[in-house]
């Protein structure tokens, strides 16, 4: 709809498929931790892989299935590098605080390099129909968005803030390509700025609220002598918690939503598809708050329910407006083989990350 | 083996179309609308079998193709991982089993790594790390002593003779006596074993130096036993593994994942303070001093922190409960 602009060709607007069940992951989770433990963290490389190769072959549109690409020796490569660089960060700030003082400089120089680095392989690694996402960034625009802005806005009273998440979203998504069709995206400060008031407005909403419950109680527990202090204060604490649970569930749906949505709608690859997605905030708010509650009361073990939920729900309420010549698009359409033999080719072929 | 049916997309290209696909003794033979392709079954690249997920051959040209029924594998003997991963038996064990090797892992193996690792950082590390710390506390958080120089004196004397008499090295232990707003009535020791002691607490302290010897027993206790290196090391560690195995949980179960990590580290650091408070008590035995001097010295905290006694609290708290530390010490004085 906010498309109609990007092209006067007629689209067929096409799903976004998933197939996950939770009951299948979780004996694929249970057995990627069980092993994980008993190898001291090293399957761990496998588990993520075979974790993400679950839900991406799980995901698919018109009919083809999104694959990932990476092995776990290049994750357990990318993971004892990353092992190294936190242990030297941690052991020197903690250790040696003055030479930490360096070592936290250093850090803040390598962050865009590794944040590159990260994207370039997450979306090299990631295919459909046999052709391969690419990202191109550049170290200086990396340095700007993701490390000078940010500590810039800290002396703004934070008032810059939402701009540097749109210009690192925009970042993200203008240098990514499909094969060799680049995306196009064109988002607004004005969402970033409007969602930021939104959620601080909420925010100050809940602590009034909580202000004026905790004031009542306070004033109800000093009528009654015959509560027990200790225990109203236990019991004042738990209600707190999920007050907690309630506002980090309903602000990060109410973010996450409206940024998605409007990323989505605002983002096409030409010739070939716009994108919508229609995130509701209360349901996704709902969604969240359930799926906290679940890893709570199950110690965790509802995880893979809740991952398959998510996964379920955001695909379902997102769809592509295929251009109806795209077929033929697609049929010609070609791996970019220099760049990715260039990229292959380098020494740190890997998403240096713990995670 | 049977024929497989699924999508064929050309080399490096989205190009697709309808294919089957059959594995026979050493030869794929892959049937396209219009042609038929042959590869050396050993040149294939096929996705690892995972229990709802289609599986993937790539051929050495590029091409690919993906298996129509996410149940259907290229070799007839399903692998060992994915065995495991839809074995009900194993699964249900898991759901007891996971959550005790999680414990075992993070409190009894972690703990006990941290502890024999430490004992090989060398002195220079502890004695650089202790004063780089000192320097920044002492700029930001204490302020020179007000105390009579008689009464620094006589902390100092009594301080130096225990040294004596249990073998410490005096230019290793040293003592400062600073005033700070900060730490209140408190005691801390650094790695190096730089041990300072609050104003507020001497004065507290004030006709009961058995009890300040306690508490200074106490803290050269935690220099001793290696306790901030410990504590380093194992969060450093537990940190790690955390992320590497819950890595993929993102968002609120991070939040419940790090509140989980700070109670068990929490529980570290009491076991510490008890490792200490019995140090302190042994020593203080050594010394000829009443143990009940500790007591003492934990029973001012109590009065002046006016604690309740609750035990949903205990969790939370980096140090034991004071009830519980008196209790101990009244207990040593009996054995």
């Amino acid at each position: 709809m906010e498309n109609s602009d990007v092209s006067t060709a007629s689209t067929t607007t096409t799903p976004v498929v998933f197939t996950g069940k939770a009951g299948e992951f979780f004996g694929i989770w249970l057995v990627n931790i069980l092993l994980s433990i008993v190898t001291l963290g090293i399957y761990s490389a496998w588990a993520k892989v075979r974790t993400l190769q679950y839900f991406y072959g799980n995901t698919s549109i018109d009919n083809h299935n999104f694959s990932y690409l990476a092995t776990p020796m290049q994750i357990l490569k990318g993971r004892i590098l990353a092992v190294i660089l936190f242990a030297v960060y941690t052991l020197t700030t903690q250790f040696l605080p003055m030479v930490g003082l360096a070592v936290i400089v250093a850090v803040l120089f390598l962050m865009p390099w590794l944040i590159n680095q990260s994207l370039r392989f997450n979306s090299r690694m990631t295919s459909y129909r046999n052709v391969r996402f690419a990202f191109k960034g550049s170290y200086g625009y990396a340095l700007l968005y993701f490390i000078i802005l940010p500590i810039l806005s800290v002396f703004t009273l934070y008032l810059l803030l939402p701009w540097a998440l749109k210009k690192m979203d925009e970042y993200i998504y203008s240098n990514l390509s499909y094969g060799d069709k680049p995306l196009k995206t064109n988002i607004s400060a004005v969402e970033y700025y409007s969602t930021s008031l939104i959620v601080l407005g909420v925010s100050i909403m809940f602590g009034v609220a909580v202000s004026i419950a905790v004031g009542a109680g306070a004033v109800a527990g000093g009528m009654s002598d015959g509560l027990n202090l200790d225990s109203l204060m236990s019991f004042a604490g738990v209600i707190m918690l999920v007050v907690y649970l309630i506002l980090i569930s309903v602000i990060s749906a109410i973010y996450r939503a409206r940024i998605r949505n409007h990323i989505f709608n605002n983002t096409e690859i030409e010739g070939l598809t716009t994108f919508t997605s229609k995130v509701s905030v209360s349901e996704y708010a709902m969604l969240l708050f359930v799926n906290t509650l679940a890893i709570v009361f199950t110690l965790g073990l509802a995880y893979p329910w809740t991952a398959i939920r998510q996964s379920a729900y955001l695909a379902s309420v997102t769809e592509l407006e295929i251009v109806d010549g795209a077929q033929a698009v697609l049929d010609t359409m070609e791996e970019q083989q220099s760049s990715f033999a260039e990229e292959a080719a380098e020494v740190f072929d890997v998403d240096i990350a713990l995670t | 083996m049977t024929m497989i049916q699924g999508t064929y997309y050309y080399p490096a290209s989205s190009k697709a179309e309808q294919a089957e696909l059959l594995v026979k003794e050493g030869v794929a033979q892959l049937f396209l609308v219009e042609k038929q392709l042959d590869y050396s079954a050993s040149s294939l690249k096929i996705s690892s079998s995972i229990p709802g997920v289609a599986q993937e051959v790539v051929f050495e040209d590029g091409g690919k193709f993906v298996a129509a029924d996410s149940k259907a594998r290229i070799h007839a003997k399903p692998s060992m991982l994915e065995r495991l991963e839809s074995h009900k038996p194993l699964i249900a064990f898991s759901i007891v089993g996971v959550p005790l090797l999680l414990w075992f892992c993070f409190a009894v193996v972690m703990p006990r790594m941290a502890a024999a690792s430490v004992v090989l950082v060398p002195d220079a590390v502890s004695e650089t790390m202790g004063e780089q710390a000192f320097d920044i506390i002492e700029e930001l958080m204490l302020k020179p002593s007000e105390l009579a120089q008689e009464r620094q004196q006589q902390v100092k004397q009594q301080w130096q003779s225990a040294l004596t008499s249990l073998n410490l090295s005096p230019e290793k232990f040293v003592l400062h006596v600073y005033r700070s707003d900060y730490f209140g009535a408190n005691a801390f020791a650094l790695p190096n074993g730089t041990v300072v002691i609050t104003d507020d607490l001497l004065n507290r302290l004030e006709d009961n130096p058995d009890a300040v010897l306690a508490i200074l027993l106490h803290e050269i206790g935690h220099v001793q036993q290696q306790h901030s290196l410990r504590l380093i090391a194992q969060s450093v560690s537990n940190a790690i593994v955390l992320a590497m195995i819950f890595g993929d949980i993102d968002g609120i179960g991070e939040i419940i994942i790090g509140s989980g990590s700070t109670l068990v580290q929490n529980a570290f650091s009491r076991d510490m303070e008890r490792e200490a408070d019995n140090y302190a008590l042994e020593q203080l035995v050594a010394l000829g001093k009443p143990t009940t001097a500790f007591a003492d010295a934990m029973s001012s905290f109590s009065e002046l922190k006016k604690q309740s006694n609750a035990d949903v609290l205990q969790y939370l708290s980096t140090h034991p409960e004071i009830q519980e530390r008196i209790d101990n010490a009244l207990k040593f004085n009996k054995e």
